[in-house]
């Protein structure tokens, strides 16, 4: 009786036969209607085939000792007082028998569904749960969706939360991939922007990784544009993360959040942050630095040695389906994203609901066809491969793929969008201005992918991808 | 007189009254007209007609009239069935506040309208008018009224306040034999009192002053009393003191009126002869007039001829005002009523224009007819291109409504394709581009609006220039002349100097300076009306804390030394931006116009110089630099809700903007050079 009164969780029940599944390549569905190829002689694209299920799996595991200052994630703070040490901390534990009982009411997505080939352990920071819980999950998680012989298992760790010893089990546990949150390697800035650990406990952690010399796949993460941070601090942290060779860096350029401290201190671009012309100059440096140490700049934010790209992150830039749990967790599943609740105990009620088969959904199932579109372009551009307008163009329509390319032309001769013919090579502005006058019904396939360029159309990536937003919602 | 020459203003009253605001400021006109005689029907429920109606709107700023309508002595069934002139008075109120509210107490007390059939503010009916706490259109109302057992029919005009508006107001006045003056017991008089007491003693009205908002704790009517006779010269020993709010004075005005104001002249075997006081256009009926019969008598059927617009047309349906539309056969001389003849624009049946029979011609109209004559130009231009055809029939649907609306396509290279209007006054550009976005779902930019020039060339043609962009080039023209107006300030003597200051400013002569009390005194000067257009009310109000009125009448051309200034983005011109200003202020406006161009337009991604020149010479310049960085770095856990969101907003606000060239540029950015004294 209750249960005819919500919308059916898009995972506890069973999918509407009617709705469409379109997640071909990146493109999870196929527009209703596609008033964009309406137009004109472009014919409405095929039905497409089913979309694949989700192959990822992202967990949160919100436990920190503290908040940082410019964090405004969903994380439980245990706070330096606690009488437990975080291996027996019974708010660990009931947190995860809480994502234990999400994960078992989660339904697979099919009876031949596949199985999971990224885990991404995500917080907070994972590394103060013991490795005894992050085995029960991923045992559940094994025995829910299944898990293929060589899954990307990756966990974030803080310096100053892990010693030998846990690495080592971690990693007997299946774990294969360390991202490692170092931020800076100035002891002023770490205590600047509240984290918890020192330069000591940095260097350490960096010790305790690469010791283990069945951890080749290792991430560091930086922040850039810190408060006080002078650009040959920012050069010194970029030197000291390359020499400690992780096959991936991430560079975050700080964004100040509303409600964190701040927020309520500082003024992007404002002193004691660095001005905007500074900020923008870390950007290039830390793009110019890591390329020249040879790693390769394959999305805004993240840079890899060959190969070595974080394949869950990937499911997210290529707009794949992805399962979430946990606190605040994203899932994003049959087209359709969704948020859990970022405050525990609501969480806690959502948990409940969804094992009792009442959830529901905050959003329309229905999912709107341009919402889908700047999906693909918000994604793909943040890419070094960019977006492939010939698989856009089947979806959303020629005439769609023609716009985007003519409200992008001055950024192309401005240098900030990078033109592509099939074999990707960059076209030049006369070239690319030459194949657009070509033939304007066949545009849709003259220019086959763009990108923006690095740095400088990376740089101003909101800039550009909001004049794309304009294009597909005028 | 001041109020000979209140013809045809331009405006400069741009801002709205703050939402919400309950007292509303200036006076509206309202007339009341009984024709002998007519036996009201019971109030029927009708629909209320008026339909939003476009331009004429006012905005009374202060100043305000209310006239009143007379009462006729009406004497009963046959005397009107005999033909036998109703006694027609009219009123006039002005200014101080009378609120709307008042004539909805009149109408309550006369029982025109029935409790349940009241809605607040009855007589403003359009959205805009009642956000903007003005009236736009006139309002017409009839009501009974008894006194001394004897029934009385009294009409009320409500007539627009709004200087933008005064002909509408002059007519209305017109169609009167007395007027209500209405000033605000906590206020006094103000610049526009007198314009219209002047209209009103020109038109030989008879004027019955009324004190309002005596509940006021400010309120002080001894002293407004005295002030009226002082400055105006009317013995206001027999003030009336009432509260529209309270309901405190209501019978005792209605009681004057049916004893003072005389009764209308029996004229009603001439031929007839009606003034229009309103017009409007219903989508269904065609326009419906509102007028005064003034000589003889209109029967249902009736052939009728406008004789200035020389068009006939048959009378399908007369009625009178009641307030809704209620359809009688014969409306007698005095009476006031609306008639329906399908006819398709309001430029047929313009306001001021006499109707007569077209078997039985009138010798003569009735005097005070006058073609609109926009003051003020500008460019309207969709943002999106494929809105033109849109525009232009939106701008069509409107002139049906609005006879002093005028438009003809303007292409600019850097607007494209648009429309350059021309409008009375600000307030009715404002009116008429919030009713283009709101009613007509479009998206323009205006460009900043521009008097009329007129270009003395080297060849001996005089040409009319509305448009900067098309002055003619300086070997081409001798000289420049432009409009001037009059203008009458009021203010407590301790704002004189400030207000002296600005007169300075903005080129203005000094003229005069009197004081009309020992504290407030009357400051007369001549200036261009260029100066004028823009926020010079806004400086007024704002140097005087809001104490200081003013008035205004065009006074003529006159030659001035006068340059075109033009604006380039990013080294290319930008058409819309040019302005005429005077040599002697070129440069000081071109620093102002470029520093505020850069605080507008937002920052791209590349650095853009503003330049602005006078001739091929530079005169100021400054440069936007390039957005550096504008990066989300992190996308966490795949949660790109929120990223997206913002990304969404950032579009949002590229909306509203014109590409001139590369450069976005923002709407209010084509208005600066109206903002550049604000800060």
């Amino acid at each position: 009786m209750l249960r005819s009164t919500f919308l059916p969780f898009f995972i506890s029940s069973p999918f509407p036969p009617a709705k469409a599944f379109a997640l071909r390549a990146y493109l999870p569905r196929p527009p209703p209607v596609c008033k964009y190829s309406s137009s004109a002689q472009s014919p409405p694209p095929p039905p497409p085939p089913p979309p694949p299920p989700p192959t990822s799996a992202y967990v949160h595991l919100p436990f920190c000792r503290k908040r940082c200052h410019y964090c405004d994630f969903p994380i439980i703070a245990l706070g330096s007082s606690t009488p437990h040490h975080p291996d027996t901390d019974p708010r660990i534990s009931n947190y995860v028998q809480l994502l234990l009982r999400e994960i078992a009411a989660t339904r697979a997505w099919s009876d031949d569904c596949s199985p999971l080939e990224t885990v991404f352990f995500g917080g907070g920071t994972p590394s103060l749960v013991p490795p005894g819980l992050v085995s029960s999950i991923l045992d559940a998680l094994k025995s829910r969706f299944g898990m293929c012989d060589s899954p990307e298992v990756s966990i974030e760790m803080d310096p100053g939360t892990f010693d030998k010893e846990k690495m080592e089990r971690l990693l007997e546990l299946g774990v294969n991939r360390v991202s490692l949150g170092v931020q800076a390697f100035q002891e002023e800035l770490l205590r600047a922007c509240g984290r918890a650990h020192g330069l000591k406990d940095v260097y350490e952690a960096i010790e305790i990784v690469t010791d283990c010399s069945e951890l080749q796949n290792w991430s560091m993460d930086l922040i850039s544009s810190l408060p006080h941070q002078s650009q040959e601090m920012w050069e010194e942290s970029l030197r000291c993360a390359i020499s400690a060779r992780p096959a991936h860096v991430s560079v975050y350029d700080l964004q100040v959040e509303q409600g964190t401290k701040f927020g309520h201190l500082y003024t992007p671009g404002e002193f004691p942050l660095p001005t905007e012309m500074q900020s923008a100059d870390f950007y290039r440096t830390a793009s110019r630095m890591l390329s020249g140490a040879g790693y390769s700049h394959y999305e805004i934010s993240s840079y890899c040695k060959d190969r070595y790209e974080c394949k869950h992150n990937l499911t997210y830039w290529l707009n794949r389906s992805f399962y979430g749990f946990g606190l605040g967790s994203a899932s994003y599943i049959n087209g359709v994203r969704f948020s859990r609740p970022r405050r525990l105990k609501e969480y806690e009620e959502w948990v409940q609901k969804l094992e009792d088969g009442l959830v529901v959904l905050h959003e329309d199932i229905s999912v709107d066809t341009k919402d889908m579109a700047m999906d693909v372009v918000m994604l793909s551009l943040r890419t070094a491969k960019g977006l492939d307008l010939r698989g856009f163009a089947k979806c959303f329509g020629k005439s769609l793929a023609r716009s985007l390319c003519q409200a992008l032309r001055q950024y192309v001769e401005s240098g900030h969008v990078v033109a592509m013919d099939d074999d990707r090579n960059m076209l030049s502005y006369p070239e690319f201005e030459l194949k657009m006058s070509e033939d304007s019904d066949e545009m849709g396939n003259a220019v086959a992918s763009i990108r923006l360029s690095d740095p400088d159309g990376f740089l101003l990536s909101n800039e550009l991808i909001s004049i794309a937003f304009g294009i597909i919602s005028p | 007189m001041a109020a000979a020459a209140l013809c045809r203003p331009a405006s400069f009253f741009p801002r709205p009254a703050s939402p919400g605001q309950r007292r509303r400021s200036g006076g509206s006109l309202a007339s009341v007209s009984f024709p002998s005689a007519c036996r009201f029907p019971g109030p029927r429920p009708c629909r209320f007609l008026r339909s939003a109606s476009s331009s004429p709107s006012q905005w009374g700023m202060g100043v305000r009239c209310r006239a009143a309508g007379t009462e006729s002595k009406a004497a009963s069934d046959a005397a009107v069935r005999s033909g036998e002139p109703g006694q027609d008075r009219f009123w006039v109120a002005d200014s101080g506040r009378l609120e709307f509210i008042d004539s909805y107490k009149l109408l309550q007390l006369t029982g025109t309208v029935q409790m349940r059939e009241m809605k607040e503010q009855f007589l403003d009916n359009m959205d805009l008018e009642r956000e903007r706490g003005i009236t736009i259109k006139l309002q017409a109302a009839r009501m009974r009224y008894v006194l001394d057992n004897e029934p009385y029919c009294l009409n009320l005009i409500d007539t627009p306040g709004h200087v933008d508006f005064s002909y509408e107001v002059s007519r209305s006045l017109a169609a009167c034999e007395g007027a209500l003056l209405v000033v605000d017991a906590s206020q006094g008089v103000e610049a526009q009192t007198l314009a219209n007491v002047y209209l009103a003693l020109e038109n030989n009205l008879e004027i019955i002053p009324v004190l309002n908002k005596i509940d006021l704790p400010g309120a002080e009517p001894d002293r407004v009393a005295r002030e009226m006779e002082e400055i105006i010269g009317l013995d206001c020993s027999t003030a009336i003191q009432c509260s529209a709010k309270e309901g405190i004075g209501i019978a005792e005005i209605l009681n004057s009126i049916v004893t003072r104001i005389p009764p209308p002249n029996d004229t009603s075997q001439s031929p007839l002869r009606a003034l229009i006081f309103d017009s409007y256009y219903d989508p269904y009926r065609g326009v419906i007039v509102y007028f005064r019969v003034v000589d003889g008598s209109i029967r249902k059927g009736d052939k009728i001829y406008f004789m200035a617009s020389g068009k006939d047309y048959f009378a399908d349906e007369i009625g009178v005002l009641s307030p809704n539309q209620m359809q009688v056969d014969e409306l007698y001389v005095g009476e006031v009523g609306y008639l329906s003849a399908s006819i398709r624009s309001v430029a047929d049946a313009r306001v001021g224009d006499t109707i007569t029979h077209f078997g039985r011609r009138a010798a003569s109209s009735l005097p005070g007819y006058e073609e609109a004559t926009p003051m003020v130009f500008c460019g309207l231009f969709p943002v999106d291109a494929d809105q033109f055809p849109e525009l232009r029939d939106a701008l069509e649907k409107l002139q049906l409504n609005d006879a002093a609306l005028k438009f003809e396509p303007e292409t600019s290279s850097a607007m494209g394709f648009g429309f350059r209007c021309g409008f009375l006054g600000l307030l009715h550009m404002e009116i008429v581009q919030e009713r283009l976005e709101r009613e007509y779902n479009l998206t323009l930019i205006t460009t900043a609006p521009s008097v009329v020039y007129r270009v003395n060339c080297a060849n001996g043609d005089i040409i009319e220039c509305s448009n900067p962009s098309l002055l003619p080039e300086p070997g081409k023209r001798r000289s420049i002349e432009e409009p001037f107006v009059k203008i009458e300030m009021l203010t407590p003597k301790e704002y004189i100097g400030s207000l002296m200051e600005l007169g300075q400013e903005r080129r203005g002569e000094f003229k005069e300076m009197n004081y009309i009390t020992e504290n407030r005194a009357s400051l007369i000067y001549e200036l261009p009306l260029a100066e004028m257009v823009g926020d010079f009310f806004d400086q007024l109000k704002s140097r005087t804390k809001g104490y200081a009125s003013m008035e205004y009448s065009f006074v003529g051309y006159r030659e001035s030394d006068l340059v075109k200034l033009d604006v380039q983005i990013n080294g290319e011109p930008v058409e819309p931006l040019s302005t005429i200003v005077h040599k002697d202020k070129a440069y000081a406006v071109g620093r102002a116009l470029t520093q505020k161009l850069k605080e507008l337009i937002p920052r791209q991604m590349f650095k853009i110089p503003i330049q602005a020149c006078v001739g091929s010479k530079v005169i100021a310049s400054e440069s936007l630099s390039a957005i550096r960085k504008d990066v989300l770095s992190k996308c966490y856990g795949g949660d790109i809700s929120r990223k997206k969101k913002l990304l969404k907003k950032q579009a949002e606000g590229k909306k509203r903007m014109k590409a001139v060239g590369k450069v976005e540029v923002p709407q209010e950015a084509f208005m600066a050079v109206l903002r550049l004294e604000k800060e």
